[in-house]
Parts: C-alpha cells; sequence; structure tokens
C-alpha cells in the first residue's frame, strides 16, 4: 500500500538514482534537481512531499561517486563538478559583499546553497561561506525592519491575497 | 627527564598566577580568568549580526567542579525521594487521571526543549569570545544534559510506576501526526538553534527561560500538586533552580553586545520576533494543559500570564534591560488578548483532532464548566455547548461513530494551521485575536493566523517550509494514517490517544476510526 515513506513517485527516483555510474552524472542530476525542486522559490510543487527524501538519496549516491573517483586532495579542495571550492566560495562572498539589496542577498545565499551544499561542495569550504553569507543577509534583512506596511511588503515579496479576514 | 611542552606552560602560568591558598570557589574563580585565556581572535562557526564584547562578565561565576559538587547533591535528593519514599507510597497511581495525561505531553515536550537547548548553548559558547560568558554559557550546557535525562525520567517514572503507560513511552513515535508536535519543535527547536546566535539566545534565554519557565516550569508544579502528583514538583523545582543561571546568561548576552552599536539595528526587532515565536505556541498550550488537563484547578491561566509573562518578564525584567536599549516587545499586547480566550480556541480543536494525539483527552465536567463560566464569562455560550453537543452524539463511546471533527466540518468551520506557529486556529468558531490571512506564492497557498507571524514569512519565506498535517496527508483515510504514524498501543489497534480517561469507558480502536470515513482534506485547496 502506498503511503507517505513507501510510495511510487520515491520509487521511480530509487531506480534513476541506482543508475548513476559517473560522478559528473551524479552532479548534474543532483543540481537540476535541487533547482527544481528545493529551491524555495520554486514553481514546481510535485515532489513537495517527497523532495527531501529523495535529495538525500541523489545525496548519498553523489558522495559514493566522489568518494570513488576523487583522491584525497580533490576530496578536500573541489567540488563534484570538478571547480575549485575556495574559487567558487570566494566569488559567492565577493559578490554578497558588494550587495546592499536584501531581496538580491537572499538570492545569493539560496542559489549558493543550491549549488554548493554537501556533497557537491567540501563541508570545510561550504560552512564557512555559508556562515559569512548568512551573516550578511541577516544584517541585510533585519535593517529597517518594520519599514514597509505589510501591504507594501505583500507586493514586495509579489504575493497574491487570497484571503483577509 | 624532559617535560611536555604544555607542562612547561603550565609552569610557567602558575608561577605568574599563584594558585589560592583557600578552595573558595569564587577564589578560584577568580584565578582561572586571571589566566586571561585570548578568545578574541575566536572565529565562530555560526552566523551573527552581533558582536560580542571580549571583555563580558558572568554573574554566578561558578568553577565546572564547584557545579558538580552542587548538581550531584540535587540528583541525589531528586532520585532518592523519588525511588524512595514515593514508589514506596504509589504515588504515581495516585495522580488524578488527567493530569497523568498532561504530563505525557508537558514532560516529553519539555525534554525536547532542553535538548535542543543544549545545541542552543553549546553554539553560544563557540560565539561568545569573553572567557566569564563562555564559563556561563558551558554551566547551561552542563545543565541542559541534566534537564533533558530529568524530563525523559519524569516519563519514564510514570510509564513503570503510575497508569496507563503509553504515551509516557516513546511518545515521539508519533510526532508525524500530531499537530502540537510541530508548533513545539518550532518554539523548542528551530527557535533555540537556527539562525542568528543571538537571536536564538534572545529565544532560549531571555524569552524562554526568563518568560516562561515561571508560567510553565514552576506553574506546573502547582497545577501537579493539587492533581495529587508529587514526581512533577520534585523534579521541576530541581529543574527551575538553575533556570536563574540561564536567565543570567540572557542578561549577560544582551550587555555583551549592548555597546555594539550595530546592534541596535536589530535588538528590538529579534526580541519581538522571538516573544512572539515563543508566546503564539505556548500561550494557548501551556493554558490548555493546565486548566483542561486537569481536575483539580489552581488559577485562572490568564491571571498566570498576566503575573508572569505581563508584569514580572514585560515589565520588571526587560525593563531592567532598558538601560542597554531594549524595549518591551510591540506584540505584548497582542499577546495578552491571546491569554483569555486562545487556549480555549485550542482545546476546541485539539478535542476535535483527539485520534492524532499520543495522549488521552477529557471534556469538562458540570462542576469544570461552571469554574470556566466563573472565571471566563461567556465560555458557556461559546465552548460549553459545543461540548455538551459532542457529548450528546457519544463522542467517547467507540461506538457512536462520531468524531467532533465532524462537527466543524458539518457548520462549515475549516480548521486551518498557522505556517509560522504550526498552531492550528479555527477562524469562524473563535473568541482569540486569531484572524485569517491567506497568500498564494508561486502557486502555493499559506495561511497566518497574525500580522506578526506574516511578517516573518514574508521577511524570510524560505524558513517556514514546514509542510502541516492536512497538506502530508490530504486525500488519506484518517485510520491509516495513525497506523502509519505509529499512533496504536502495542497490541497494533488500539489507539494511544483516547477521548476519556475513564476506566470503564471503551477504548477506541483503528477498526471504529475506519469505519467513520474520516478523509483528511486541505482547507486551503477550497479557497
Amino acid at each position: 500500500m502506498a503511503n507517505i515513506h513507501d510510495n511510487p513517485k520515491r520509487d521511480e527516483w530509487v531506480k534513476k538514482i541506482a543508475g548513476l555510474t559517473t560522478l559528473a552524472a551524479g552532479h548534474a542530476l543532483l543540481k537540476d534537481f535541487r533547482v527544481k525542486h528545493m529551491n524555495p522559490f520554486k514553481t514546481d510543487w510535485s515532489l513537495e512531499l517527497d523532495g527531501q527524501w529523495i535529495e538525500c538519496k541523489i545525496e548519498e549516491k553523489v558522495a559514493l561517486l566522489k568518494r570513488a573517483e576523487f583522491n584525497d586532495a580533490k576530496f578536500m579542495n573541489n567540488c563534484t563538478c570538478g571547480a575549485n571550492a575556495q574559487e567558487v566560495a570566494d566569488k559567492a562572498v565577493a559578490e554578497m559583499d558588494a550587495c546592499t539589496d536584501m531581496y538580491k542577498a537572499e538570492r545569493i545565499h539560496i542559489d549558493f546553497r543550491l549549488a554548493c551544499k554537501p556533497p557537491v561542495m567540501p563541508v570545510n569550504v561550504f560552512l564557512d561561506t555559508d556562515r559569512l553569507l548568512g551573516t550578511k543577509l541577516m544584517e541585510l534583512r533585519n535593517t529597517d525592519y518594520y519599514a514597509l506596511p505589510l501591504e507594501e511588503l505583500r507586493k514586495v515579496r509579489g504575493v497574491k491575497v487570497i484571503t483577509l479576514q | 627527564m624532559a617535560i611536555s611542552s604544555a607542562t612547561k606552560a603550565a609552569t610557567d602560568a602558575l608561577a605568574v598566577n599563584r594558585a589560592p591558598v583557600s578552595v573558595g570557589a569564587q577564589e578560584v574563580h577568580r584565578w582561572l580568568q586571571s589566566f586571561t585565556w585570548d578568545f578574541d581572535k575566536n572565529r565562530t562557526k555560526y552566523s551573527t549580526k552581533y558582536k560580542m564584547a571580549n571583555d563580558t562578565k558572568e554573574q554566578f561565576k561558578l568553577i565546572a567542579k564547584e557545579y558538580a559538587r552542587m548538581e550531584s547533591v540535587k540528583d541525589e535528593r531528586q532520585f532518592g525521594s523519588l525511588q524512595d519514599v514515593l514508589t514506596r507510597v504509589d504515588a504515581a497511581n495516585r495522580v488524578h487521571p488527567k493530569w497523568n495525561e498532561s504530563m505525557k505531553v508537558i514532560s516529553n515536550f519539555l525534554e525536547v526543549g532542553e535538548y535542543n537547548a543544549i545545541a542552543a548553548t553549546g553554539m553560544l559558547w563557540d560565539s561568545a569570545t569573553a572567557p566569564e560568558q563562555k564559563n556561563g554559557y558551558l554551566g547551561q550546557v552542563l545543565d541542559e544534559i541534566r534537564h533533558t535525562n530529568q524530563c525523559g525520567y519524569i516519563n519514564y517514572y510514570f510509564a513503570k510506576q503510575g497508569q496507563d503507560a503509553a504515551g509516557h513511552n516513546d511518545a515521539r513515535r508519533t510526532r508525524a501526526i500530531g499537530p502540537l508536535w510541530k508548533g513545539m519543535k518550532r518554539v523548542f527547536s528551530d527557535g533555540f538553534i537556527s539562525g542568528d546566535a543571538v537571536e536564538c539566545s534572545i529565544n532560549l534565554q531571555l524569552v524562554g527561560e526568563a518568560c516562561f519557565t515561571n508560567p510553565l516550569i514552576v506553574a506546573v508544579t502547582e497545577w501537579a500538586s493539587a492533581n495529587g502528583d508529587e514526581m512533577t514538583p520534585t523534579v521541576f523545582l530541581s529543574i527551575e533552580t538553575d533556570e536563574l543561571r540561564h536567565m543570567a546568561n540572557g542578561y549577560q548576552t544582551v550587555v555583551s553586545i549592548a555597546n555594539d552599536e550595530a546592534a541596535s539595528k536589530y535588538l528590538n526587532t529579534d526580541l519581538n520576533n522571538a516573544f512572539w515565536t515563543q508566546q503564539k505556541y505556548f500561550t494557548p498550550v501551556l493554558g490548555m494543559m493546565f486548566e483542561y488537563g486537569s481536575h483539580f484547578k489552581v488559577e485562572p491561566w490568564v491571571k498566570t500570564w498576566n503575573r508572569w509573562v505581563y508584569e514580572d518578564w514585560g515589565g520588571i525584567w526587560i525593563g531592567r534591560l532598558g538601560k542597554y536599549g531594549v524595549e518591551s516587545p510591540a506584540s505584548l499586547r497582542d499577546a495578552k488578548k491571546d491569554a483569555y480566550w486562545a487556549h480555549h480556541d485550542l482545546f476546541l480543536i485539539a478535542y476535535a483532532l483527539w485520534p492524532t494525539g499520543f495522549f488521552r483527552l477529557t471534556l469538562p465536567t458540570a462542576e469544570e464548566a461552571e469554574w470556566y463560566e466563573a472565571n471566563y464569562p461567556g465560555w458557556y455560550d461559546m465552548y460549553g455547548v459545543v461540548y455538551e453537543e459532542w457529548r450528546a452524539r457519544g463522542c467517547e463511546d467507540p461506538n457512536s461513530g462520531f468524531l467532533p471533527i465532524q462537527w466543524f466540518i458539518e457548520n462549515n468551520h475549516p480548521v486551518y494551521i498557522d505556517r509560522v506557529s504550526q498552531v492550528p486556529f479555527c477562524p469562524s468558531y473563535s473568541k482569540g485575536a486569531s484572524t485569517l490571512r491567506v497568500l498564494e506564492l508561486n502557486g502555493k497557498k499559506h495561511s497566518f493566523s497574525d500580522q506578526w507571524g506574516e511578517r516573518m514569512w514574508l521577511s524570510e519565506p524560505e524558513r517556514y517550509e514546514c509542510q502541516n498535517i492536512f497538506e502530508q496527508y490530504e486525500g488519506r483515510e484518517l485510520s491509516e494514517v495513525i497506523a502509519e504514524g505509529h499512533g496504536v498501543r502495542s497490541d497494533g489497534k488500539t489507539l494511544i490517544a483516547q477521548p476519556h480517561t475513564s476506566k470503564d469507558g471503551k477504548l477506541w480502536t483503528l477498526d471504529d476510526i475506519k469505519k467513520i470515513g474520516c478523509v483528511f482534506a486541505d482547507p486551503l485547496k477550497a479557497l
């Protein structure tokens, strides 16, 4: 019987993940999956209930492929796409440092997480970069927090009002 | 023989800082601080927009060894009385059955809070740079470990020594179906350990501990005693003796950032959001547990709330922090409105959703109804008549084929869940301050029950993505979901939750629920 833990959607992805044999293919699938299904601003809600479980299973497989294909030096210093992790991180931090708009800043932070969350980027580089990006984002978000009335804030966020009592 | 570099460093340091001649805790503490450990260049692992000063002091000035002595004495007293006297007098079976059920919720949930507080104070230890301030946080990490064990022990004791163990043991397995769990995780978990490290301190220490441990951990001992429970006061008062240190830590967190000009841009916003986050759950849930989860009443929840939340915390405690730029939260006024009716609204929904719980609920008796009406005029016309109707339709009897949630459906009173707090609410049948707000973003609808939560979501939508049970189980039949979510007793068919605490009453099974044919529906889909 299909249930929330065991259902055809998950089965379909388990088969797809089992078919991954190279790190390049695993990286591409994970990147695409996150953008489409794990993005806070996604428009496709088809995997809303199962997305996190499926992402976890793809990450497990990518981590194993990474272990098989990378030597120790690459494991510590490179993303699964082959890019130098610190260079990718420095670029994101520089972009955030130059940013003064909270909505752009949240995109920078979210895009970084979607693109680099481990096992894509080594944890030692990812966590410190995430800290730096998060600190700046929080500074921007919490400055003049009540400046806009709710009506304006809804417009800026681009939400549609369904009901207001 | 050559000495190690570490031994040489210690010997050199001792040559400069002579060890004290006495073993007085305060003197030893002063001596330890004189080593001036340099954490100034400490780079925390955690994000924070605040700068914590490197010269912050700590009020308790306890050294770890002194701390261990003190706590071991407390533990000896606590476990000694529980295992000796209270067991011999069969104390756990003298507890009123209604209160026995309340403790399934209170201690299991507080355990989650204490567990997350271990991580929260570890994070603060990492973020602070002042040695004394770190020492204060260290003491709290140890406290929280102790408290986690104590809360777990309460449920273990009740399960082993008392009545109706189901729900005291292994409550956590039902976390996917019970609607109270997610709101609890929002305050006790997310609030304490996610986001800015200092904001977490504000949630945990400045609001959770300084504001709500009095009405939670102290008030609960009064309600427990009144209802024949001698175990809970023994344990919870022992916990509360440590909470003063935590409140002091929260105070010192504010002191440590007060000289940073940038802090003034964020502090009152974070405090307001933290207060609203914590009160949105605790105000209705604590009121509900005390008043509806007891037979013998202590005082109306609204009076407890006013004394400790509004006057003691909002006035006196926050007033003392005024010199550091801290202001009483703007949301305190709205919270005060909730303190009167919100717990009555919540119990109506909680009882209606009783099969999804891990505890037994009981409808108010005629005597209790009089107490409610006397203390909350207007209670009977709003709630009393509904409970009478439910009782008349046989809501306690498995053969009745009636679940109270059907009453909400029949009368077109949809129950929504607030996206930010995860607290259920019914805007069309409510006396509390909740109002329905539904917004759609990128094709998904989100419901909110107040302006403060709506703003929090609009500001940080990616922080509040938690799915509620209506979204998770849309289209699923209730008994299937209960079975899947482990909401049954060891026989595999009788529900842990029940709509009564009568020893003679029949217990509901999965089959009783199945024959009703109740299917989850997401109310937002109808809008």
